[in-house]
């Protein structure tokens, strides 16, 4: 008994305290599962479904006449079946500064789209909630606190076979929760601590540096280096020759792996007679692909390095791939969009839960506890979908177009926090009403999308082009099910009113 | 293919769920005639291992497993979701499941 209390307590507080993060953690990332086809739906140069015709070598051209800086490295990525189009990014060397641009398919030349943050927005929200390497941290935190809940709440229910089945809805209001907790975290329970160990793993590197900082006095690169099996080699100084065809390198590549895709290809100081290729495998076949990257000389096209990627690396590539769902196509995606939405639904029957204990007791202090929750749980899909409003609102031409998205989302979210604190008191009509824009906001979407694009949703369905039609068909299931359960909150007065206290820790 | 394994998971989760006495007078009337619990366990173990072969057939070793686990896991929400708001689905869902199962295999 005396472990079982002990574990009540760290399951209760270790769970609750990090819970707000980690739904913004695996909404964004449940999100970013189908980025790709976010980005598609964001961008409406993609919408008729063009594949690029240009070549590597255009793209390095557009590079070489509009950037004058000297590059540390550049890399592209070329068209694929998700994002058939070229896709490049460059890191200046003297500042450090990244920069990306994606080129429109339809064009002949390499011509930039209008910047954007698409869906990887959400995946980058997942990892590092955009603010860089503290963001990874806190992260990976609040990962292990998700992995001590986990294993902390299967020793601490206690009839995990023979409630496994069992959900109430129509208990009172903390049976019902806990029900609904308990099943999302015990069926989903193989997802969540798969997902929640693998996603920690991925940047074990940084989260514990001690040894290889030792072991390699501090050259952390040599180390990476060395376990990944990659190519590097010191800067000469020199100019580089005249650089050889990327196309011709591609096409080398695919000879040397006998068939097999092309993914991303890197030149690292392109600026210097050292310049090295790298053209790395695309293999969606696996789930860890290995990272099989041959190295060429920029200046003479020889072959340098064919990447040897060490066990340990390998099984590091496993698991990070089962955690990035990129194999197996459409069909793991949406399972694990589907389990991701589980791990929502968990930590907010947990959640309530916690408040419906509390409540109970009369505590005061609890509407601060909803108002949190409104602010997280209805804040963070609300200001996602003002986002969507932004990206089809904002002019194509306007400067810094994808920051003024990311203070669409900020703003949006802030103004839902601070809605759902004047009106904490008001929980029940607060939640209807945050329904309700919910569902006006996902309605409206499609219908903004085809005043502003020719990618509507019966263009779309006419072409046959599911991938896209589906965002705006998701947007559309969303809507009328907020609108549905707004309803239902509207009609259910009288029947809530008899059920007195019990429905009042529902609502929120 | 991967309907019908989903249809296999989905039996097993009712098999599984009528060795629960709870659950059972929900389902079944009163006076139905099932084999014990060990035999309705063993059915289900069957069930869950066909779906995992058909993961396998279709999938690979790898994802098809992965694909299964996910399977598996949803089939169980939707039996409970089923089972606490439209108990009287349940039942009619495993041949409806299977017979989408079919035509997908079909076609």
């Amino acid at each position: 008994m005396k472990l079982r209390q002990s574990m009540a307590g760290l399951h209760t507080w270790g769970g609750l305290l990090p819970s707000w993060l980690l739904f913004v953690i695996i909404f964004a990332g449940t999100v970013a599962c189908f980025d790709k086809e976010l980005t598609r739906w964001m961008r409406p140069a993609l919408h008729d479904g063009v594949v690029s015709s240009l070549g590597a070598d255009d793209v390095r051209g557009w590079l070489q006449q509009n950037v004058s800086e000297e590059l540390h490295a550049f890399w592209m990525h070329g068209p694929t079946e998700r994002e058939p189009y070229w896709r490049l990014g460059w890191e200046v060397d003297a500042t450090k500064t990244i920069h990306n641009v994606a080129f429109d398919p339809r064009s002949a030349q390499a011509e930039p789209m209008a910047e954007t943050v698409g869906g990887e927005f959400f995946f980058k929200l997942h990892y590092n909630l955009h603010a860089g390497d503290i963001g990874m941290y806190i992260v990976g935190l609040a990962g292990m606190f998700m992995l001590v809940a986990l294993v902390s709440g299967v020793i601490i229910h206690r009839r995990i076979f023979k409630d496994f089945f069992t959900l109430r809805p129509k208990a009172n209001g903390q049976r019902a929760w806990l029900d609904a907790h308990n099943l999302f975290g015990v069926v989903g329970f193989p997802f969540h601590l798969v997902l929640a160990y693998t996603g920690v793993a991925i940047f074990v590197a940084s989260y514990m540096p001690a040894a290889a900082q030792v072991s390699y006095s501090g050259n952390v690169m040599q180390y990476f280096g060395e376990v990944m099996g990659s190519f590097e080699r010191e800067e000469v100084g020199q100019p580089p020759p005249a650089p050889v065809s990327l196309d011709a390198l591609i096409v080398e590549s695919q000879r040397q792996w006998g068939g097999g895709e092309a993914g991303w290809v890197s030149v690292h100081h392109p600026d210097d007679a050292s310049a090295v290729v790298d053209v790395r495998r695309r293999d969606r076949s696996r789930i860890g692909s290995p990272q099989d990257t041959l190295s060429y000389d920029a200046g003479t096209g020889e072959l340098l390095n064919r990447q040897d990627a060490s066990t340990g690396y390998r099984a590091y590539l496993w698991l990070a791939g089962l955690h990035m769902a990129q194999f197996g196509g459409t069909l793991v995606r949406l399972l694990y969009l589907l389990m991701g939405l589980a791990g929502c639904a968990m930590l907010v029957g947990g959640l309530q839960v916690w408040l419906a204990k509390r409540e109970q007791r009369g505590d005061a202090s609890v509407v601060w506890v909803r108002a949190l929750n409104a602010s997280v749980f209805a804040g963070l899909p609300l200001a996602s979908l003002a986002l969507l409003w932004g990206n089809r609102l904002i002019p194509a031409g306007f400067a810094e177009r994808a920051v003024a998205e990311g203070w669409v989302f900020a703003g949006a979210w802030l103004l839902v926090a601070l809605w759902s604190v004047l009106r904490r008191q008001q929980g029940r009509r607060l939640l209807r009403e945050q329904l309700l824009l919910g569902a006006v906001l996902a309605l409206g979407l499609p219908i903004i999308n085809a005043l502003t694009s020719d990618g509507h949703l019966i263009a779309s369905l006419g072409r046959g082009d599911w991938v896209l039609a589906s965002v705006d068909l998701f947007l559309m299931v969303a809507g009328l099910v907020c609108a549905a359960s707004a309803w239902r909150l509207n009609t259910t007065p009288a029947a809530a009113a008899a059920r007195g206290r019990a429905a009042r820790i529902q609502e929120a | 293919m991967l309907l019908l394994a989903f249809a296999l998971a989905y039996l097993g989760m009712v098999l599984l769920c009528l060795t629960m006495n709870r659950h059972r007078g929900v389902l079944l009337r009163a006076d139905a005639r099932l084999p014990g619990a060990t035999i309705l366990r063993l059915l289900a173990a069957g069930c869950f291992g066909i779906a995992l072969w058909q993961g396998i057939a279709s999938q690979g070793g790898e994802i098809g497993t992965v694909v299964w686990f996910g399977l598996v896991m949803l089939s169980a929400l939707l039996l409970v979701l089923l089972l606490a708001w439209r108990a009287h689905w349940v039942l009619p869902a495993v041949p409806v499941l299977a017979l989408g199962g079919l035509l997908q295999g079909v076609s």
